[in-house]
């Protein structure tokens, strides 16, 4: 079993893994993405998931936006284990608890800015979307920009737009899988910033995974992992 | 050997890798190639069949001599004692019916010792021809084919014309390639006195020396020849029968092609997927020196693979659907033009030719644009993902202004004249009309879209604005599947037009054309050229009895009119109660042609024929009736739409004096003011006695008509199924690549709180909307397309004037099938969608 208390003084874990393994069949070979991973993060905090590629981050981040499920052990989002959640319940806790941010964006370029931020919030079924959309806009610096299309931005700006639609509908945890991969270095230094600022200004538990030191050293703390076992955790 | 090298890496490998695109394509060509297979060989057993009928027997020939009403027998034996080798044989070509089955059979009478002496005729045995010659005196003798019957010594009742009689079997004939089906043989006498025709005959066949050449031969045997009666090559009556059923079968090939167009919207959709798809590979494959031809020739290689392989499917799946169509063809076939009887169905080297030619073909075309496309990309812009659809929305003017031009040619080719008596020109109109709407749909979207997607929104929430949006996005691939279901609806609703039309206007004719209150023919008659008859003196009782005010005579004859079939008839004037029928569409000035006609050699005639042989009203008819030419005048031109070779219509006194024949094909029974129909009915049935005449109420004819009519358009109706086939078939296959090729998107909708049931609704919604747009679209160019069909086509083709009317709702129901068949369509392809791993897509990238 691999563990890593983040900060024991901190406050009650938003997130938990406990004892989680994760297995997958790849091509008639069973794969152990995740082999007991034992993990709390506290609510409010930066927390740096770090290691080389395949290492299980990715994994560890989806199975935290319960968009998949251990293969044993528990993970619990706000003390709710999210494999003992209806297909319902899933999409209402990705709905409200978390938002995801990607490497490569993942706009939908058929729609504008400010279109591609509702989507959270028109998929809920919310009709009067479009000013939290702005607000968050906003937030992110992109107001100006709202009508674009995702084409006509750069990467720095689609990165923001990904983390605007990603905060708007208020989740308490924020997942960002290698969120400045495809960015330069000044950029990403931004976007970091940006990430920092929504986390400590807006109390957003942040979730990241990277593989690069430098930009896993702006969170509060730091896991690094490897063949899916937590190594270290570190602050 | 690098050629197949690059083949194998730019086109096999990826076909391997997505099985589905190419099953779209050879579904695509498949069953459109099917449908021109399965026309061409039903259009060849169905009204190719009727040759049999008519040259059963016949032997090999030079010449025929034919008469309207018969040719005088005298002239038999004035051709035969020329002092020339001729060989000459009489004929009788009649009809009869099987009395048990219904079943109706060419009758032939040949001249049983001249066929004895003569080698011409190999169609009897020298055993059956001497056996022949033993009850050549009895009229009671016939030799059948062997499918009517059992044994020598059968006894076998025929219906002739209006009269049932028991025929004893003398012969089976052989199995023979002149035989084609069954047939009864009569000597000629006997077959005289059973069809009513002593002293005439239908036709003689003369075979000439093979030395002195065909025109001398022609030369001298017009010098014995009375003017009226025609020389011809044998087979003309064939031939112009064959010139006759040419419109039917043009039209009927032409609209076969409908799937194959739709096909080819499919194919070049697909391959233009498929392009834009295989961009990065084409990319580097260029980048490391592979030359723009080269590219060029492996997409054309791959879409002519492609025809190859979907037209091998095409044959059995065409011979497959024949079987279907040549039931209906032959039923059109024998109401509307020659009794004949279905050939057998047969692939032949020329369908398999057809098949391939047209399936490679339309393929290779189709894939002209996409694989002229791949070779032009320079590689540095083929790695450039998502450009393409943002410069197809720049170019929307240039192909508005480029499908403004071609409906403007598409106006003006409807104006021209026909070609040849074909209406090329009508169809290359209908062609520039549906490629203007192909090229405007992107137009058409691109502003429903983005008008619409508001709306959407509002409508549909999250699901409406996506839908709209990726439709909008992904103008080049929406647009092909619009234009694609587009064109198949408005084929359809062109088609649905133009026979809803038709069917009111003949059923508003049928209403005016039939005043009387019964009408009767003989139960023998078979098809749309024959006139059996009924014997003079039943019209005689039927006007003696009580409760009938008025009989009316009908004769008609099989002639031929410029190398063409017509039929001349002759009619009785109308009672002076019955207000004039006929609905003319030109008469002379203030004249009143049916009071006209009895009163010397005029003549009226209908539409097609007017339209056939460009005849006007005050033109001179020279028609050949008996053994000599008279002359008629034209006092109008009628509406008629009984009859496609057309008619020529005169007085019952006036014809009579060439072609004396007192027995009518039919009679009109007028009633008189409140006797009873069904009480007059049985009645009339007493006086008929035991002949065989059949009499139907004015309601049943109509009714009887108008299935004939829906039977007629049952073929078109198939077709325009298969179209509609093709095309949601095809929306379908190119939902699931557009899901394929879009999985990334709906897998960041399921990371940010999509639900299945959302994803399924969003893929239903745009695959709604595919169909609401080529619904729109495809009912615009329908109405245009149905004005030419109406106009254009129909008139060039078969002469008839249409009332335009409009069938709301065939037209509505046709449009909820089409739009729930493309719902429906969505269904795979959505379940597809739903049940995506998100995780596993958004890796992907």
């Amino acid at each position: 079993m691999s563990s890593a208390q983040t900060d024991p003084d901190a406050a009650p874990p938003l997130l938990v893994f406990r004892d989680v393994v994760k297995e997958y069949r790849n091509e008639g070979e069973r794969v152990r993405a995740l082999d007991g991973v034992s993990l709390d993060v506290p609510a409010g905090r930066f927390l740096a998931v770090v290691g080389r590629s395949g290492c299980g981050k990715s994994t560890l981040l989806h199975l935290a936006g319960a968009l998949d499920f251990p293969s044993s052990g528990a993970v619990l989002l706000e003390n709710e284990s999210t494999h003992k959640l209806s297909e319902t319940g899933l999409t209402k806790l990705r709905r409200e608890k978390v938002g995801f941010v990607f490497q490569s964006f993942q706009l939908l370029h058929t729609l504008t800015v400010v279109e591609n931020v509702e989507v959270p919030l028109l998929l809920a079924g919310e009709i009067n979307a479009r000013p939290r959309a702005m607000e968050r806009l906003t937030l992110v610096g992109l107001a100006d920009l709202a009508q674009r299309r995702p084409h006509q931005l750069s990467g720095g700006q689609m990165q923001r737009v990904a983390i605007a639609r990603a905060l708007v509908h208020g989740p308490r945890l924020l997942l960002a899988d290698e969120p400045t991969g495809n960015l330069d270095t000044a950029t990403g230094n931004s976007i970091l910033a940006l990430l920092r600022a929504i986390c400590s200004e807006r109390g957003v538990t942040i979730l990241m995974a990277t593989h690069s030191a430098e930009a896993a050293a702006i969170a509060d703390a730091i896991v690094r992992m490897r063949d899916g076992r937590i190594l270290e955790g570190t602050q | 050997m690098s050629g197949l090298v690059l083949f194998y890496r730019l086109i096999l490998r990826p076909l391997f890798r997505q099985p589905g695109r190419a099953l779209l394509i050879l579904f695509a060509i498949a069953l459109g190639d099917a449908a021109v297979v399965a026309i061409a060989l039903a259009g060849n057993a169905a009204a190719g069949s009727f040759h049999s009928s008519i040259e059963t027997l016949a032997g090999k020939n030079d010449f025929e001599v034919t008469a309207a009403g018969g040719v005088p027998q005298d002239l038999v034996a004035r051709l035969s004692k020329l002092p020339y080798p001729l060989q000459v044989s009489p004929r009788i070509e009649d009809r009869a019916m099987v009395a048990d089955t219904r079943q109706s059979v060419p009758l032939i009478g040949i001249d049983m010792i001249g066929a004895a002496n003569t080698a011409n005729l190999p169609v009897l045995g020298a055993s059956e021809v001497s056996d022949a010659i033993r009850h050549i005196n009895d009229p009671d003798a016939i030799w059948v084919t062997r499918g009517l019957a059992q044994a020598i010594g059968d006894r076998l009742p025929l219906l002739i014309e209006d009269h049932t009689r028991t025929y004893t079997v003398r012969g089976i004939l052989p199995d023979s390639t002149q035989v084609s089906g069954d047939a009864v043989v009569m000597d000629i006498g006997a077959a005289q006195i059973a069809t009513g025709k002593q002293g005439r005959v239908d036709r003689i066949l003369i075979r000439t020396p093979a030395e002195g050449g065909f025109a001398a031969w022609e030369s001298r045997l017009r010098e014995v020849l009375p003017a009226g009666v025609m020389l011809n090559a044998q087979g003309a009556e064939t031939a112009a029968n064959r010139r006759m059923l040419a419109a039917f079968r043009w039209n009927l090939r032409i609209l076969s092609y409908i799937a194959l167009i739709v096909g080819a919207f499919l194919i070049y959709s697909a391959l233009s997927v498929s392009v834009v798809r295989r961009r990065p590979e084409i990319g580097t494959i260029r980048a490391l020196g592979t030359s723009r031809n080269a590219v060029l020739l492996a997409f054309l290689a791959e879409a002519a693979a492609f025809g190859m392989l979907g037209s091998l499917l095409a044959l059995p799946l065409g011979r497959a659907l024949a079987t279907g169509a040549v039931r209906m063809l032959s039923t059109t076939v024998n109401a509307l033009y020659v009794s004949s009887r279905p050939g057998p169905l047969s692939l032949t080297a020329g369908s398999v030719v057809l098949a391939l030619v047209v399936g490679v073909a339309v393929s290779c075309l189709s894939a002209l644009a996409p694989a002229r496309e791949a070779s032009l990309v320079p590689p540095t812009e083929a790695m450039a993902r998502g450009r393409r659809d943002y410069e197809v929305r720049v170019e929307r003017k240039r192909d508005a202004l480029a499908a403004l031009g071609l409906a403007l040619c598409g106006a003006v080719a409807a104006q021209a004249p026909e070609i040849g008596g074909k209406p090329i020109l009508g169809y290359l109109s209908a062609l520039l009309f549906v490629a203007s709407a192909a090229l405007l749909t992107p137009l058409v979207v691109h502003f429903a879209m983005e008008a619409g997607s508001g709306s959407l929104r509002r409508l549909a929430g999250m699901e409406g604005l996506l839908a709209s949006r990726s439709l909008g996005g992904s103008l080049r691939r929406t647009s092909v599947l619009v234009a694609a279901l587009a064109t198949a609806v408005a084929m359809m609703t062109s088609v649905g037009i133009m026979v809803g039309s038709f069917r009111e206007t003949v059923l508003t004719w049928m209403q005016t054309e039939l005043p009387a209150d019964l009408y009767l023919r003989p139960a023998s008659w078979a098809g749309g050229d024959q006139h059996p008859t009924i014997s003079p003196q039943i019209a005689d009782r039927i006007a003696r009895v009580p409760g009938v005010a008025a009989v009316r005579r009908m004769r008609a004859y099989d002639i031929q009119y410029q190398g063409l079939p017509a039929t001349l008839a002759a009619v009785q004037a109308n009672p002076p109660t019955v207000p004039e029928n006929l609905r003319f569409l030109s008469t002379a000035q203030d004249a009143d042609p049916m009071r006209q006609l009895p009163s010397g050699n005029f003549a009226v005639v209908s539409e097609p024929f007017a339209n056939k042989h460009h005849v006007k009203t005050g033109m001179s008819l020279a028609l050949p009736l008996g053994v000599q030419k008279v002359t008629f005048r034209v006092l109008g031109v009628f509406y008629d739409y009984g009859d496609e070779a057309g008619l020529i219509l005169v007085d019952w006194n006036i014809l009579q004096r060439y072609l004396p024949n007192p027995a009518p094909s039919n009679l009109a029974v007028y009633l008189a003011p409140g006797a009873n129909l069904a009480e007059t009915r049985v009645a009339i049935q007493k006086a008929i006695g035991n002949n065989n005449v059949l009499a139907f109420s004015n309601r049943e004819i109509r009714r009887q008509g108008m299935r004939v009519f829906d039977q007629t358009f049952a073929i078109t109706w198939a077709l325009e199924a298969i179209s509609i086939l093709v095309a949601v078939g095809g929306i379908a296959g190119s939902l699931v690549s557009i899901i394929i090729d879009r999985r990334r998107e709906f897998g960041v909708l399921r990371f940010l709180g999509a639900t299945g049931a959302q994803i399924r609704r969003l893929i239903l919604f745009e695959a709604g909307l595919i169909g609401l747009l080529a619904s729109a679209v495809g009912l615009g160019l329908g109405v245009v397309l149905s004005l030419v069909l109406v106009f254009v086509i129909n008139k060039q083709s078969f002469g008839w004037t249409i009332q335009f009317h409009w069938p709301v709702a065939v037209l509505a129901w046709s449009m909820g099938i089409v739009y729930v068949a493309t719902i429906l369509a969505g269904l795979y392809p959505a379940r597809l969608a739903v049940r995506m791993n998100p995780i596993e897509v958004i890796h992907e990238e």
